[in-house]
């Protein structure tokens, strides 16, 4: 009957998106009058795992042999299985990462379990299980009922705000059975990102345009960029000119990105620039224009001048992260 | 080697999404449907490999599950160069109804690399990839970014989140795929059209399979609100904003 | 001896001709010859008048002296043979007056043509004339053109050598003068020593001289950049008449697309007389029959890619090139295909090895480079050809492309919109536009279709001028409807960028769509929509009347109903730039100009207006996609020459134009106190609308 969430690890480590798993996963167990367990695989330290005690786990089981030492698809979903079928779960949450994606729907398929992905709210009834889930890329949002005894949710990121619920809950090291000829995954090589973020990757992107005057100006939009852990993107006409390398621009003819958050500083919206940012989750415009069209599909907008503006908007962010 | 690519029949991007019968069905007046942005993304990527003889791929399949209304999105894939076809009779019901139907149609022949875009534009719900490798209890690999040939045997590059793998894996396998597969999707040539009308598309009907999930109702996000302009004097509140209200910072 | 020579040239000539008319088997029919009294009226004006050849008025005049030289001396030339078959002496004398008449004309033109062919093969030689030079320039065409010219001039000092020669011995000899020679009779007093036999013996040096010349420069000739010698007139004589804009259909793309939108024949089995034919130009042998002639007689002048604004900007494209090489691939292949067979492959192409994509994808349809011909080449509907290889046959085309491709097949325009928000322009307007489907349900139709196209439906700048035209039709109480959401694009972008198949799924729905409304007079602000309705539609069976907004509204400003007041400007001096698809593309150069005159008293010229006008850089597709390589963008170039005029306002009047003026402004850094406004705007500005 208890709720399972599975919290990925990085390195040994969690991040912000496994507490907010797992403050959601305590809320669905408190709805269902039931108890959550964490489930980690791979090798993480007592002190880590302590950690998710802190958002309401009641036990945190700890998996760890020598396959899951990369992740093979067929591997952690026969692992997670088995945790649930021992643990009778009947709720499973995992996030809607890259990892989540990978295993999440397998298990669906191995345990009989229906499944909805990318849901961003706690469940808006329990009988039947109704969840609220995205739906046409965002124009639309769908109840989902599901059917089954075990049912699985994945969280889209960012949905859910932490909410802390100290609990002191004891570390279980559970052993499975794994058929070693189950894992299939060779790694030939690995790449690890170096250096900047990748433009099409970031979540966040600090991005200038003709507005910014002169090539000189990019100090205080860097420095925004490098506070924000963003990437930096332009318009056309600053790539044209040379002010910025061609790498960044965005727009129709050059990169389509949908970053979580797009500040366009000094850009007027023009059709082209906008086909391609236009999918980003929230767009913050600065510009001396107050018509500017960039500001009918900006959620936030400031109408003055960038060169003002950005080195506050820098300390308030410096600020923020102390 | 065999490919086989499943595609998925969606809305084009701009349609305006309204939906009918007490907001319990799409309405479908009016809208134009396309292969599904990644899928179509995965069948370049995988015509790409076909064009490349030494990496030996024999033919390039497409399949489906849809009713018959599905047919010109399926010679679409067809025209842009796929060899032939197999569409599934019937209502895509939910993710996992329709991964079943694709792996049993799958089942019927030997395809070394199954082909899946990690998500749909209208459901969005990255499962379906996932799904067809576990009921055909095959591997699969998601977050792939790029597949090559290299003696004979296909190498994928995943995306982690720190990085990327460059892994390989014994076939046949489900390789679930993402932006970046290919550079931008191929278009249909005249000749492509012309000759797509004879390619052979089977027809199966579904197998005795139920859904798990059901939708009951769509609703429409809240209105855009007008753009929130913050004193250009205080911008420090933008960024309170961006941390407590959007929480995207 | 003579009937030997002439019976040697003959041959030779005859043998070389044959080898060409079997190169020309191998292209395809497609150019009817009709409209033949159309034919004389652009023959006589632009080979006989040289109108094309005197755009550049002081060296055309030059050339244009040459060729009447030519044309008169060649009276003289046929009566040589003559005598040397005949054994006669100036056997056409005959004539009386008109032969006094011509000789006299002939013996002024060998000199003034003698002097002309020096100052060429001094241009040539010492001065650095730039469209002589190019990539496609090499050292054996500027051999050719010396050699020619040279040869030229050999047959002028030829035929004052024997005129002087002639005039003197008949006149020492006291023997009567058959002909005038004004020019050598004065030149000949310049002679010292004279004798009867000396004099004689130059008439007959020269007089041979002369006659062979001409027989080895005319069997020279077909291999020679001179050939134009012989193709030229005949090459103005087939020009093409339609309007320049127009692209040609292509009927076998129709015969599929018809069945591609018939619901019941859509997926059925082709036809078995599946067209094995190609789409599109990727060899030699692709091309109708006349375009095979353009290359043949292109003279390598270069004026055509002088004037082509991606050639001027540093892009590979070179009109010149991509016609001097289809007559080498052609002269490559031509052997290759009559001794193994027309389906020769010699693993190579015009396409890629002789012309790259690079150069296609470059060329914005600017119509430039046909305008500027002097023969009338078309070079545009070759280029388009090859796209159209590229794209029907390949599916290949720059990343850009293919997603307008895909926008235009999805939501009907080349950007990604939704067709639902096509009237989004009219908003918050303080009267309401008329529906053609409110019209329709009330059993009535208007009297013109206001057509907006997508860029009046989608850009936000362009937006404001559909608004401003609706205004002053609104003020004028014009009698029309839109079509809003049911507006889809024309297919204009789909074509010109080689998408023929597109192209007529657009257009043969819009045409249904107008069917469907009894749409029998459109008005459009756009050009390229213009152009397209008015030239392209009516083969695929939209007939409709087509009036530009600068017409329309010039006509009713000429009328009286349209007052405009010139003080709105406040004495601003205004420039002009033609959007090409109005001006070369269909003529449209007046209204423009009247209009802007009502306006403003102080209406200033660019330096290349007119069929001069240098391209914006948007056309042929070139506005979605990113400039092909170049060292500096047209619209930048544009923008600096209107700057030039020190005009506060430019005009405009295209949706494309516009985008890259007013970009081009912004680049210069101008924006503030130069603006760029459409006409619409300016009058609905002097209306107080």
């Amino acid at each position: 009957m208890s709720v399972l969430v599975y919290a990925q690890n990085w390195d040994g480590k969690f991040k912000k998106s496994s507490f907010e798993l797992v403050s959601y996963g305590s809320k669905v167990a408190e709805m269902l009058n039931t108890s959550l367990i964490c489930l980690s695989i791979g090798t993480v330290s007592d002190e880590e795992l302590k950690k998710l005690g802190n958002y309401g786990a009641g036990k945190i089981i700890r998996v760890n042999n020598e396959f899951c030492k990369i992740l093979d698809n067929q591997v952690y979903t026969d692992i997670i299985a088995q945790v649930v079928l021992k643990e009778e779960a009947s709720v499973i949450i995992i996030s809607n990462n890259t990892e989540g994606k990978a295993v999440a729907p397998r298990l669906s398929v191995r345990l009989k379990a229906g499944m909805a992905s990318g849901v961003s709210k706690l469940p808006l009834s329990i009988a039947p299980f109704t969840v609220y889930k995205r739906t046409y890329s965002g124009n639309a949002f769908a109840h989902l009922v599901i059917n089954t005894d075990i049912k699985i949710i994945t969280l889209a990121q960012n949905s859910f705000s932490l909410i802390e619920t100290p609990n002191n809950a004891a570390i279980e090291d559970m052993s499975v059975n794994i058929d070693s000829s189950l894992l299939k995954t060779v790694i030939k090589d690995t790449q690890k990102q170096t250096g900047r973020l990748l433009l099409t990757d970031a979540e966040i992107v600090v991005s200038g345009g003709r507005g910014m005057k002169s090539p000189d100006n990019w100090g205080p939009l860097v420095e925004l960029a490098s506070v924000l852990g963003a990437a930096t993107a332009c318009s056309r006409p600053v790539s044209d000119e040379g002010w910025r390398s061609h790498e960044e621009h965005t727009g129709q003819t050059g990169k389509v990105i949908a970053p979580n958050l797009y500040i366009a500083v000094g850009i007027s919206g023009a059709t082209q620039h906008l086909a391609g940012v236009s999918s980003s989750k929230y767009i913050v415009a600065i510009n001396t224009d107050k018509d500017a069209p960039i500001f009918e599909v900006a959620q936030y907008g400031i109408v003055g001048d960038a060169l003002r503006v950005l080195p506050k908007l820098v300390e308030a962010v410096k600020e923020l992260k102390k | 080697m065999k490919i086989l690519v499943c595609i998925s029949n969606v809305p084009d991007t701009t349609t305006k999404v309204k939906f009918v019968e007490s907001d319990t069905k799409l309405d479908t007046a009016g809208i134009q449907w396309v292969i599904n942005p990644w899928d179509e993304l995965s069948l370049t990527r995988a015509l790409e490999l076909k064009d490349d003889a030494a990496a030996g791929v024999k033919s390039v399949t497409v399949a489906h599950v849809g009713p018959a209304t599905a047919e010109p999105t399926i010679r679409k894939a067809l025209a842009i160069g796929a060899d032939d076809a197999f569409r599934v009779n019937a209502e895509p019901a939910d993710s996992y109804y329709v991964a079943a139907q694709l792996a049993e149609g799958i089942g019927r022949e030997q395809y070394d690399l199954i082909l899946c875009g990690i998500e749909s534009s209208d459901y969005n719900g990255s499962m379906t990839g996932g799904m067809i490798a576990e009921f055909l209890g095959i591997p699969s690999v998601s977050a792939v970014s790029d597949i090559k040939i290299e003696n004979g045997a296909p190498v994928v590059i995943r995306e982690t989140d720190g990085g990327r793998e460059v892994i390989s894996v014994p076939m046949p396998f489900v390789v679930i795929v993402q932006k970046g597969i290919a550079k931008e999707p191929r278009i249909a040539s005249m000749r492509g059209i012309m000759t797509a009308r004879t390619k052979p598309v089977r027809i199966y009907e579904p197998s005795a399979k139920e859904p798990l999930t059901r939708i009951t109702v769509f609703e429409k996000p809240s209105p855009r609100a007008a753009c929130k302009f913050i004193d250009p004097e205080n911008p420090g509140q933008l960024i309170a904003l961006l941390q407590n209200e959007a929480k995207v910072i | 001896m003579f009937a030997l020579a002439l019976l040697i040239t003959l041959g030779v000539f005859a043998f070389t001709i044959y080898r060409i008319v079997r190169f020309f088997r191998f292209t395809r029919s497609g150019f009817p010859i009709k409209q033949i009294g159309k034919r004389f009226g652009v023959m006589f004006r632009v080979a006989f008048g040289q109108t094309k050849i005197f755009r550049r008025p002081v060296i055309g005049l030059a050339h244009a002296l040459v060729f009447w030289g030519f044309c008169i001396i060649l009276f003289g030339s046929i009566e040589m043979v003559i005598d040397g078959l005949a054994g006669t002496d100036k056997a056409l004398s005959f004539l009386g007056g008109f032969y006094r008449f011509i000789m006299g004309a002939g013996d002024i033109s060998a000199y003034i043509v003698a002097v002309a062919i020096i100052i060429f093969l001094f241009r040539r030689i010492f001065l650095h004339i730039r469209r002589f030079e190019g990539i496609e320039m090499k050292k054996i065409s500027h051999v050719d053109a010396i050699v020619a010219l040279s040869l030229i001039l050999l047959l002028m000092l030829s035929l004052a050598g024997m005129n002087i020669g002639y005039f003197e011995y008949k006149t020492l000899s006291g023997e009567s003068l058959r002909g005038v020679y004004p020019v050598s009779a004065r030149m000949a007093g310049l002679i010292g020593n004279k004798s009867l036999t000396s004099m004689h013996n130059l008439y007959e040096v020269c007089w041979w001289t002369h006659i062979l010349t001409i027989f080895v420069f005319a069997n020279v000739l077909p291999y020679s950049k001179h050939f134009h010698v012989f193709m030229s007139v005949p090459n103005v004589f087939l020009s093409r008449l339609e309007p320049p804009g127009k692209l040609m259909n292509m009927d076998n793309v129709t015969r599929e697309v018809k069945l591609m939108l018939n619901p019941e024949t859509s997926f059925a089995s082709a036809p078995t007389d599946q067209p094995v034919e190609r789409f599109g130009v990727k060899d030699a042998e692709d091309v109708v029959w006349k375009t095979y002639f353009d290359s043949l007689s292109c003279t390598e002048c270069g004026r055509c890619t002088s004037v082509c604004p991606a050639n001027i900007t540093g892009k590979k494209l070179s009109p010149r090139k991509v016609m001097m090489d289809l007559r080498a691939r052609m002269k490559e292949k031509g052997p290759l295909m009559i001794r193994n067979g027309k389906d020769y492959n010699d693993n190579k192409s015009l396409l890629r090895d002789y012309i790259t994509e690079e150069e296609l994808w470059a060329c914005t349809t600017c119509n430039a480079c046909a305008t500027e011909c002097p023969i009338n080449i078309n070079h545009p509907s070759l280029i388009v050809d090859m796209r159209r290889y590229l794209v029907m046959e390949e599916a290949s085309a720059p990343g850009e492309l293919k997603t307008v491709f895909s926008n235009i097949e999805n939501n009907g325009a080349p950007w990604q919109y939704s067709a639902e928000d096509r009237l989004q322009w009219a908003k918050d307007l303080s009267f309401s536009i008329p529906l053609m489907s409110d019209y329709a349900a009330r059993g009535a139709t208007p009297e013109y279709l206001l057509w907006i196209g997508c860029a009046g439906a989608f850009d936000d700048r362009y937006k404001k001028v559909v608004r401003a035209f609706a205004k002053i039709l609104n003020h004028l109480k014009i009698n029309y409807a839109v079509l809003g959401s049911e507006e889809t694009c024309t297919g204009d972008p789909a074509r010109r960028a080689g998408n023929e198949m597109l192209f007529q799924m657009q257009a043969l729905q819009v045409i249904e769509l107008f069917k469907s409304y009894g749409v029998k007079k459109i008005l459009t602000a756009c050009p390229h929509c213009f152009n397209t309705f008015r030239n392209e539609y009516p083969d695929l069976g939209g007939n409709y009347e087509v009036i530009n907004y600068l017409q329309f509204l010039n006509r009713y400003a000429v009328e009286g109903k349209l007052k405009i007041n010139s003080g709105s400007l406040d004495g601003k001096t205004v420039t002009y730039h033609d959007p090409c698809y109005l001006g070369r593309a269909n003529g449209i150069y007046n209204e423009p100009r009247a209009l802007l005159n009502r306006l403003t008293g102080n209406y200033k010229e660019m330096e290349k207006h007119g069929s001069f006008a240098l391209c914006c850089g948007a056309g042929g597709a070139q506005m979605f996609k990113e400039a092909e390589k170049g060292e500096k963008e047209i619209f930048i170039e544009r923008t600096e020459e209107a700057l030039r005029t020190g005009a506060q306002i430019i005009a405009s009047a295209c949706p494309f134009c516009m985008t890259m003026l007013t970009d081009g402004l912004k680049y210069k850094n101008r924006e503030e106190e130069v603006r760029n406004l459409d006409i619409a705007e300016l009058i609905a500005q002097s209306l107080e609308l």
